[in-house]
């Protein structure tokens, strides 16, 4: 009971806010989603490059990713284990919808993948509907929030990109967490080259998120001064940008300086670009504001 | 038919009579106000300005809430119009949260009462119509209309600020207002459609 107040003052503080802040997908048990969002993507990317670099231990941890970790976080966030099947009902309309459907074909190809499951036909097809589906994952997530006619941060189709792109990124990042813990078999050096690659463009595809953003004004242009000078600027800049961005380019190009291990680098590689996955996506989310009602521009 | 609301800005003196009447019919816990009066000022001493704006679900003809539930529990009868939620569908995703422009939907998650002693006799019998984990919000009094009577938040507006109708019929009062007043609807922008319209402050 004690809560009860607080939780009162503040959403009679956001209703009484020009821009309102959404809370219910990142307050409280709504940070559940985030996390979900970030497993079944990093999971989803871990999957295709696996799979284009045939590394059987990236396929069991971006299946465990997706269904394991992802799965648990949106039960967790949905609290309604009884009715979870309920979401599969519309996907010719609704983005979570189709997710839904994805992660759940995702889970049986990649199930019988991993199973080896005998057969002339079973094995090629299970592979490429997990690719497919997997494909789907990254997809659904960011058209998940673009949907969201009242948040205008989130309702542009650079959001998606940004999205699919964290996602291989962060496939990528996971990879190079195994192979520094002794996974064999797996091509290191030519999934760093494509991850710092994919750092780059993520870092660009920040920045013209949040350029477009600020010039779309109104309650976009407040989310991008919360990112960049607000509430929610100590994550953007301690997670996304330096943790996220920073950390792993100067690790890689500061290899020969540092004097680290193989391993020990491509695993710090790894993590610090894993952190930044989240910190991306959480920032996002948090920084979301309605359009305002009325106050704005009058009524 | 399309039932709709017309509220008089010059008529409203945001008295919250609105906000009780509803919650008083509707029973929501504490933190949810299906109807509520938003406040603003502007302006500097002494030419200051104050405006009430009551507001509520606005029923949109085009509802970004309905566009976007993954399981069909938030719907929009065809009768009349009406948005509102099948809570034995709703599986609390919270998406249709996300897209209202109008903070018109409450997630029911908070079993908190009014005075932290327990739930009184009048809380336990009212919050035992509503579920827990799922979306609620205004339905224009469903309950009420069938039995012919108007929403609570209407039917209880001293000032006659709030007037139900059908906006399909042009000869009802609400298209009449809408009309012959300069009725306008809150961020027509969004391309929403919303039923409840609002008659400026000053002519």
């Amino acid at each position: 009971m004690s809560s009860m107040p607080d939780r009162l003052d503040l959403r009679r503080q956001d209703l009484a806010q020009v821009y309102r802040p959404q809370r219910e997908w990142i307050d409280g048990r709504g940070i559940l989603i985030v996390v979900a969002h970030f497993f079944s993507g990093i999971g989803a990317g871990a999957w295709l490059w696996s799979t284009l670099y045939d590394f059987p231990l990236g396929r069991v941890l971006a299946f465990a990713s997706v269904m394991g970790l992802s799965g648990v976080a949106h039960l967790a966030f949905l609290g309604r284990w009884d009715r979870f099947w309920r979401i599969l009902r519309r996907p010719h309309q609704s983005w979570i919808s189709r997710g839904m459907w994805a992660i759940g074909v995702f889970g049986l190809a990649a199930g019988v993948v991993l199973l080896r499951v005998p057969g002339s036909v079973l094995p090629g097809l299970a592979t490429a509907l997990s690719l497919v589906a997997a494909c789907g994952i990254l997809l659904y997530e960011g058209f998940v929030y673009a949907a969201s006619r009242a948040i205008p941060f989130w309702r542009t189709r650079l959001l998606p990109a940004l999205y699919i792109a964290y996602g291989l990124r962060g496939g990528a990042a996971l990879l190079l967490v195994a192979a520094a813990l002794g996974g064999d078999g797996f091509d290191v050096a030519a999934v760093e080259a494509i991850k710092l690659w994919v750092v780059v463009s993520t870092a660009v595809l920040v920045l013209l998120y949040l350029v477009a953003g600020s010039r779309a004004g109104g309650a976009a242009r407040e989310s991008v001064a919360q990112l960049v000078a607000g509430r929610v600027s100590p994550s953007f800049y301690g997670g996304t940008v330096l943790v996220g961005i920073v950390v792993p380019v100067a690790l890689a190009l500061g290899r020969e300086t540092l004097g680290l291990p193989e391993l020990a680098l491509v695993g710090s590689i790894g993590v610090a670009s894993l952190v930044g996955d989240f910190y991306v996506k959480y920032c996002v989310v948090k920084a979301g504001v309605y359009t305002p009602m009325v106050g704005a521009s009058g009524v | 038919m399309r039932l709709g609301m017309v509220i008089d800005l010059k008529r409203c003196i945001g008295c919250y009579g609105c906000q009780v009447a509803c919650k008083a019919e509707n029973g929501t816990r504490p933190g949810t106000t299906w109807a509520r009066v938003v406040k603003r000022e502007w302006g500097e001493y002494p030419d200051v300005k104050k405006l009430s704006i009551p507001v509520l679900c606005m029923h949109c003809g085009e509802p970004p809430c309905v566009e976007v539930c993954p399981t069909g529990a938030s719907q929009k009868r065809e009768r009349d119009g009406i948005v509102f939620v099948e809570g034995d569908v709703c599986v609390g995703c919270r998406a249709c949260v996300m897209a209202c422009p109008y903070g018109a939907r409450y997630y029911q998650d908070d079993q908190s009462d009014y005075f932290g002693q327990g739930e009184n006799a009048y809380e336990q019998c009212v919050y035992s119509a509503h579920q827990k984990g799922v979306v609620e919000k205004c339905d224009f009094c469903r309950h009420r209309l069938e039995r012919g009577e108007e929403p609570a938040c209407s039917a209880n507006c001293m000032c006659k600020a709030r007037i139900f109708g059908d906006l399909d019929d042009p000869e009802s009062d609400v298209s009449r207002l809408i009309r012959e007043e300069g009725g306008f609807q809150l961020n027509p922008e969004l391309g929403t459609d919303p039923s409840v319209w609002y008659l400026p402050q000053e002519r």
